[in-house]
């Protein structure tokens, strides 16, 4: 840390603590001085960036969660033989476990699909702009779950295990390669101004890993960041010269205790806090975007303005740097319309979340690509399990980890292709099933990261987020 | 470590660099010749006959193709992408076959079969010689096991001769000597006696002394002041709540049950209660042990010993339809072996639960022997009330209930005639395909209507209001009065009696449904053929239920029954496994699981739990992994030292108290941390032979309970059900279930923070940002990790603010003089006084900034946030 021994260096040469050698010191660390660029990249940052294994093809990644379940077969995996065999009971499948309720009959899917692109590939009319973008994802139709519980098919998707409490993908990411950013954290979760996901902050927990390594919640509305701000009553200036007599007391008692790093480690910490507390609102304002920005992403319009809110903010915070984003769509309520856990009536359902979505997500790829981040940009569109290709209630749908349908695209991925496939029902996977610890493998490996090598050493083990499982998907690494 | 059961899944690779050609000239693979031996030999011992693991059986062609529950294993043609080959050949975990691997010409046997097609020759019969799989081999210990040092039985060692008189007059700093002279470090000077007083009020009560208290302490110079003042510490109630913190990490305690519902667990607070009650009274480790793990089968057994068998109810829990998930209690009881084996062993015992150890020789064995001594356990409500006034209380709720019941009948009598109409008219809100399934007499639906039907006619249900819609007024008044008579008869129910969460022995098969636990129709556990009931009615002896050694850790993979029986490598002798209680209502078998582990010989419990104490004190273990004593945690750095005080701590009664003041009392535990050598920094620089004392960053309870005493806040009220400080608003926003009673902010909500209800799903953020551990799994060591958060939460939170404003009140109610409320606000904070600089800084600020800015900043100094 260059700029602790500059300061010791300034202390001690300034015998005692002169009101000169500090000021130039806070000004040199842009405490006092104007704010500094949001998005300059910070080598003196305590999560400086590491180096990856090898060369990463990204250097971030937004994840786009679709919380409560998304039907594969009436989103991207097409099945005729729904409409062939409607009505009729599922066999040949061994025993059917449904999540509530009794098993139905095959229920095709009410949305009509269509051939899109060059690829050809079909999408159903849930997603008429993200259908568009089909030659730009990589569509992997055979993701296979462990459980059709929500909370531990979340926390799979989030950490490997079905399990509360291990690290998330996005803390193994920012503990592989720090962060860009010297103003912002380096892992950022939004979730639906419904309200959290399914299972809560153990979706974005550091598990074992120090609490430096977990997701920071950016709230999509009023100020991003708890406690960014001081309470009403406080003013900028106090907090300043708060700040400011800290900063001297803390440098004294650094000089006191000396080779304890922790110390350091505190005061630079703190420069962060008042870093964050000028760029985090920066990089939340979304009111600097022009007309034009606001309406790709569709804040025009009351049903995509909240998620479109969400993607916006996902591409500010990526531009300035920080390395994982992770979005949730769908959120607390009621789970059956504030969430796709369509159990009561597909159609309606999922209608709803799909025009909430498709806009913004469509418009946050056309605005990446525009802005050249997307190829270095990793954007995965998910949800915790598939739903079932028979009916519950005759209308609705019931989990299902037997298949699901998620996509990639940017980072270089070949588009317009699609990966695995799942049964003629679309009930379980059947063309190369991936694992999780697959999707996780691949994740890693686009960031220059092979998941085997990244281990954390834990209860006299070297822990994997991927446990001793996983293979790169070679569709989408080659 | 989720990797139980039958491996990962399918991780199918497009083999691009490894090309499978047939070996030239090489004879063809004759099935019977070649292959069908290593089936035989290596495979079938699982896949075969006596079990199908996976259900994957490799006897005949086609059930191998047909593949196991991961899909197809073998594909025609292409070993490449055969899971079978990929397993044997090591491409794919786990690697088969499991218990090693084949020698690589059968490896590539198994790859040119598969390539030629994988011809087959009849049928693998049963009646080849397989060993059955309800036998499985005793392990052998491996005769050098014993000799790795943590499983030896600690000896008591001599004491070094030390003949510097500062370091000779107490055994801990002797020891410590050694090393520092073998290494060539020199040991730091005594701390000031402010600092040392200030170190031994956070350390044993986690909150700052106040100034009169410094000055107490200050006034006397004699050399028994030390001594006294830790006596004085140690009988304060406060103890228990700063040392009962550290032993709830380890119990993994929770409010809350975890998972999706995150149900409140409205009595866990009085395992809490109980942890508190028993450091104060310190209550012999060994003793306290019993309690937890058997406290429902001890002689004198009382309320708080069944209390404290909360101790193994802590685990988070599913509680969803468990009926419907039997593998759930395997896991609850894997957590009370991993909590066990971390918190009381220092073993990862947990790691043998589908294969054994791979480091330690902790076999599959021992595993399923430990899991059944806890395996009779049941989830109880213990009533905290005489028997005979629990037994008068479900008696009294028992005839309420039976005098409900004509009432409830008459109601259902007066409704029926109405119901089939009221569901017609539901039925007609459906498309016209439903209806008509719904319509199709049973007979002649056609089997997806007889789905379609079923999942309407079953889930559709008219509610008590709907009725009353319909019914007449003269059957709508009838109802009423039914109605008033029954919520009249429930107003008899007697006020619910106090009661503890805990465990007991009983049978889980008949266990009474939880909160969301009535399993789907048609599904949940098969009851077998089994007569019993949940806990044991008298007469007789209490039997427990079976329990199985499992393959691979997989439910549906039963070996041989197991008896109770504890880990070979730490057993000494033939130690009783089951000591059943004269009451007979229980198996004994926690018993005697907890007298074995307080036994003089057991190796590991109290190296354990004495090291934790010195973790405590010191900021690093003597083991620097507090619940890793194997192959794979930390050596002793002073082996000699930790069996000393191991052995010390036995004879002494197994004494927390006492450990502590032996502790306290060494020349060690008084060594500034200030100090810092180059060339002890160049030999040690991370003091592992403690030649400083270590600063410690206070934990989050430690912080906030320091804010609240130093403003003057702190309600020091002891004990009793969990408090719901404020939250910001869109906090609560995240929590989905569960609950969070926000009260107002005041004298009920500044009490310590070991009373902050714990909401698994909701860490409360003032202690999540200051690492608080995860609060499903058994925690030994906190992360100490630096953040912006944390300064963002010091500087902002309106908490903090508060406190600051209260702080410069009683400040400003001592003294009106700047220069007097510098320093003693400094004395409240950091129990010294300011030095010169700090002074006219300070007074510099007061010129212009008020006394609220200066207290605020005082709650940001690093030196408030650390034991030093």
């Amino acid at each position: 840390m260059p700029f602790v021994s500059r300061r010791k260096f300034l202390f001690e040469a300034g015998g005692g603590l002169s009101g000169l050698a500090l000021a130039a010191l806070l000004d040199q660390q842009g405490l006092l001085a104007g704010p500094t660029p949001c998005s300059a990249p910070g080598a003196s940052s305590p999560f400086s960036p590491r180096k990856p294994h090898f060369e990463p093809r990204a250097k971030a990644v937004i994840s786009l969660f679709m919380s409560g379940g998304v039907s594969q077969v009436d989103t991207f995996d097409y099945k005729p033989a729904l409409i062939k065999y409607a009505g009729q009971p599922l066999e040949g499948k061994g025993e059917i476990v449904v999540r509530q309720g009794h098993p139905g009959p095959l229920m095709p899917s009410p949305f009509r699909f269509q051939r899109y692109g060059q690829s050809g590939l079909e999408v159903s009319e849930l997603f008429p702009h993200l259908a568009s973008h089909i030659d730009e994802l990589a569509i992997i139709k055979s993701v296979v779950g462990r459980s059709n519980d929500h909370v531990m098919a979340h926390y799979e998707l989030a950490t490997g295990t079905v399990r509360m409490g291990a690290p998330s993908l996005g803390s193994w990411v920012t503990y592989g390669l720090g962060s860009e950013s010297r103003n912002l954290p380096a892992f950022v979760v939004i979730f639906d101004a419904r309200g959290g996901p399914f299972g809560g902050p153990a979706n974005w927990t550091a598990g074992y890993m120090p609490a430096l390594y977990q997701g920071t919640v950016f709230r999509a509305a009023g100020d991003p960041i708890l406690d960014l701000r001081p309470p009403s009553g406080v003013s900028a200036e106090q907090q300043k010269a708060r700040l400011e007599l800290l900063a001297q007391l803390n440098a004294l008692d650094e000089a006191r205790n000396p080779a304890n790093s922790e110390l350091a480690a505190r005061i630079a910490s703190y420069e962060l806090a008042y870093r964050m507390q000028a760029c985090a609102p920066e990089a939340a304002d979304i009111s600097q975007e022009s007309e034009a920005t606001r309406k790709l992403y569709g804040l025009d319009d009351p049903v995509t303005e909240p998620f479109g809110r969400q993607c916006l903010m996902a591409r500010r915070l990526v531009e300035r740097g920080v390395r994982f984003v992770q979005l949730y769509h769908g959120g607390l309520g009621n789970q059956n319309t504030d969430t796709w856990d369509a159990h009561g009536d597909v159609r309606s359902n999922h209608a709803q979340h799909a025009a909430e979505t498709d806009l913004p997500i469509a418009g946050l790829l056309k605005d990446l690509k525009a802005r050249g981040l997307i190829d270095t940009t990793l954007v995965i569109w998910q949800s915790e399990f598939g739903r079932m290709p028979i009916s519950q209630r005759g209308l609705g749908r019931d989990h299902n980890p037997g298949t699901m349908t998620i996509w990639m695209t940017g980072a270089k991925i070949k588009g317009g292709q699609a990966i695995g496939a799942s049964d003629e029902f679309g009930y379980k996977a059947e063309v190369q099933p991936v694992s999780v610890h697959d999707l996780h493998a691949t994740i890693l490996h686009l960031l220059g990261m092979d998941h085997t090598r990244l281990t954390y050493a834990y209860q006299g083990r070297q822990m994997r987020l991927t446990d001793v499982y996983g293979e790169p998907i070679p569709q989408i690494t080659a | 470590m989720y990797g139980r059961g039958v491996g990962g899944l399918l991780s199918w690779l497009w083999l691009c660099g490894l090309v499978v050609q047939p070996a030239s000239g090489a004879e063809p693979i004759s099935f019977a010749r070649d292959i069908r031996p290593i089936l035989e030999a290596r495979c079938l011992k699982c896949h075969g006959a006596s079990m199908q693991a996976g259900r994957l059986d490799l006897r005949s062609r086609a059930s191998a193709l047909k593949g196991g529950e991961r899909g197809p294993v073998i594909k025609p043609g292409d070993p490449g992408q055969s899971a079978l080959f990929r397993r044997v050949a090591g491409l794919e975990k786990p690697a088969m076959p499991i218990d090693g691997p084949l020698a690589r010409p059968q490896v590539e046997l198994i790859r040119r079969w598969i390539e030629a097609g994988a011809p087959w020759e009849g049928e693998i019969q049963s009646s080849m010689p397989q060993p059955p799989a309800n036998q499985i081999k005793v392990p052998e210990l491996p005769s050098a096991a014993r000799s790795f040092w943590a499983f030896r039985t600690p000896v008591r060692p001599q004491i070094p001769t030390v003949s510097d008189p500062r370091w000779s007059a107490h055994p801990i700093d002797a020891f410590l000597k050694k090393e520092w002279d073998a290494r060539g470090l020199i040991p730091a000077p005594a701390a000031d006696r402010v600092t040392l007083v200030r170190r031994a009020y956070l350390d044993l009560l986690g909150l700052p002394p106040a100034p009169e208290q410094i000055d107490q302490f200050l006034r006397d110079p004699s050399p028994e002041a030390w001594p006294k003042l830790i006596d004085k510490l140690l009988a304060s109630p406060h103890y228990g709540e700063r040392w009962g913190r550290h032993w709830l990490d380890v119990a993994r305690y929770a409010d809350s049950s975890g998972y999706e519902h995150d149900y409140d667990r409205p009595n866990a607070w009085r395992y809490r209660d109980y942890v508190i009650r028993s450091f104060n009274r310190d209550t012999p480790f060994d003793r306290f042990l019993l309690e937890q793990i058997a406290g429902d089968e001890l002689e004198d057994e009382s309320t708080e010993t069944l209390i404290a068998t909360g101790f193994l109810r802590n685990y988070a829990k599913v509680g969803f339809r468990e009926k419907d998930n039997p593998q759930f209690r395997f896991d609850y009881l894997d957590d009370m072996i991993a909590t066990l084996g971390r918190g009381v062993m220092g073993l990862t015992l947990h790691c043998a639960r589908c294969h054994d150890h791979k480091f330690d020789p902790i076999f599959q064995y021992d595993y399923y022997r430990l899991q059944a001594s806890l395996f009779s356990y049941v989830e109880v409500d213990h009533p905290l009330v005489p028997r005979a006034e629990a037994e008068a209380y479900s008696a009294k709720l028992e005839e309420i209930a039976r005098r409900i019941q004509p009432l409830q009948a008459r109601i259902r009598e007066i409704e029926s005639p109405y119901r089939e109409a009221l569901l017609q008219e539901k039925y007609k809100k459906f498309p016209p395909h439903i209806q008509e399934a719904i319509n199709t007499p049973e007979h002649r639906r056609t089997p997806g209507q007889v789905l379609l039907a079923n999942q309407i006619i079953r889930t559709t249900s008219v509610s008590s209001a709907e009725f009353d819609r319909v019914l007449k007024p003269a059957e709508l008044a009838e109802k009423k009065r039914l109605q008033e008579a029954i919520r009249a008869l429930e107003q008899q129910k007697p006020p619910p009696i106090p009661s503890a969460m805990g465990i007991t022995d009983g049978d889980y098969r008949f266990a009474p449904d939880g909160p969301g636990d009535e399993p789907a129709p048609g599904k949940g556990v098969k009851q077998e053929a089994i007569e019993g009931s949940f806990l044991h009615r008298g007469p007789g002896r209490y039997q427990p239920p079976p329990a199985y050694f499992l393959h691979h850790g997989d439910m549906q993979s039963r070996g041989p029954e197991m008896r109770p029986g504890f880990p070979l490598v730490l057993t000494r002798g033939n130690p009783a496994v089951e000591l059943p209680p004269a009451h007979g209502r229980t198996s004994g078998r926690r018993l005697a699981l907890a007298k074995w582990l307080v036994s003089p010989d057991h190796p590991l419990t109290t190296r354990v739990i004495v090291n934790r104490i010195w973790h405590h004190h010191f900021g690093r273990g003597i083991v620097g992994t507090l619940d890793n004593f194997g192959h794979t945690g930390d050596r002793p750095t002073h082996p000699e030292l930790l069996d000393w005080l191991a052995l010390e701590f036995q004879q002494s009664g197994w004494s927390m108290k006492r450990l502590h003041k032996l502790i306290m009392t060494s020349a060690a535990y008084q060594m500034s941390s200030a100090f810092a050598p180059e060339s002890n920094l160049a030999k040690d620089a991370a003091n592992l032979y403690l030649w400083r004392f270590r600063p410690q960053r206070l934990e989050a309870e430690v912080i906030r309970d320091s804010i609240l005493a130093v403003s003057g806040a702190l309600n020091p009220a002891l004990e009793g059900p969990p408090i719901f400080p404020k939250l910001a608003g869109d906090v609560l926003k995240s929590m989905r279930n569960g609950i969070w009673q926000t009260q107002p902010e005041g004298p009920q909500t500044w009490r310590r923070s070991i009373y902050v209800y714990r909401k698994r799903g909701l860490p409360f953020p003032f202690f999540e940002v200051f690492d608080l551990p995860d609060q499903s799994l058994t925690c030994s060591r906190r992360n100490v990790s630096t953040v912006a958060t944390q300064a963002l939460t010091l500087l902002n939170n309106e908490f903090v603010v508060e406190q600051s404003r209260r702080f410069a009140e009683r400040v400003r109610r001592l003294s009106a003089d700047p220069s007097e409320q510098l320093v003693l606000a400094y004395r409240l904070a950091v129990g010294r006084v300011p030095d010169a600089t700090e002074r006219a800084l300070g007074l510099r600020f007061l010129e212009s900034n008020s006394l609220e800015d200066f207290t605020h900043v005082l709650f940001n100094l690093s030196e408030f946030v650390y034991l030093r």
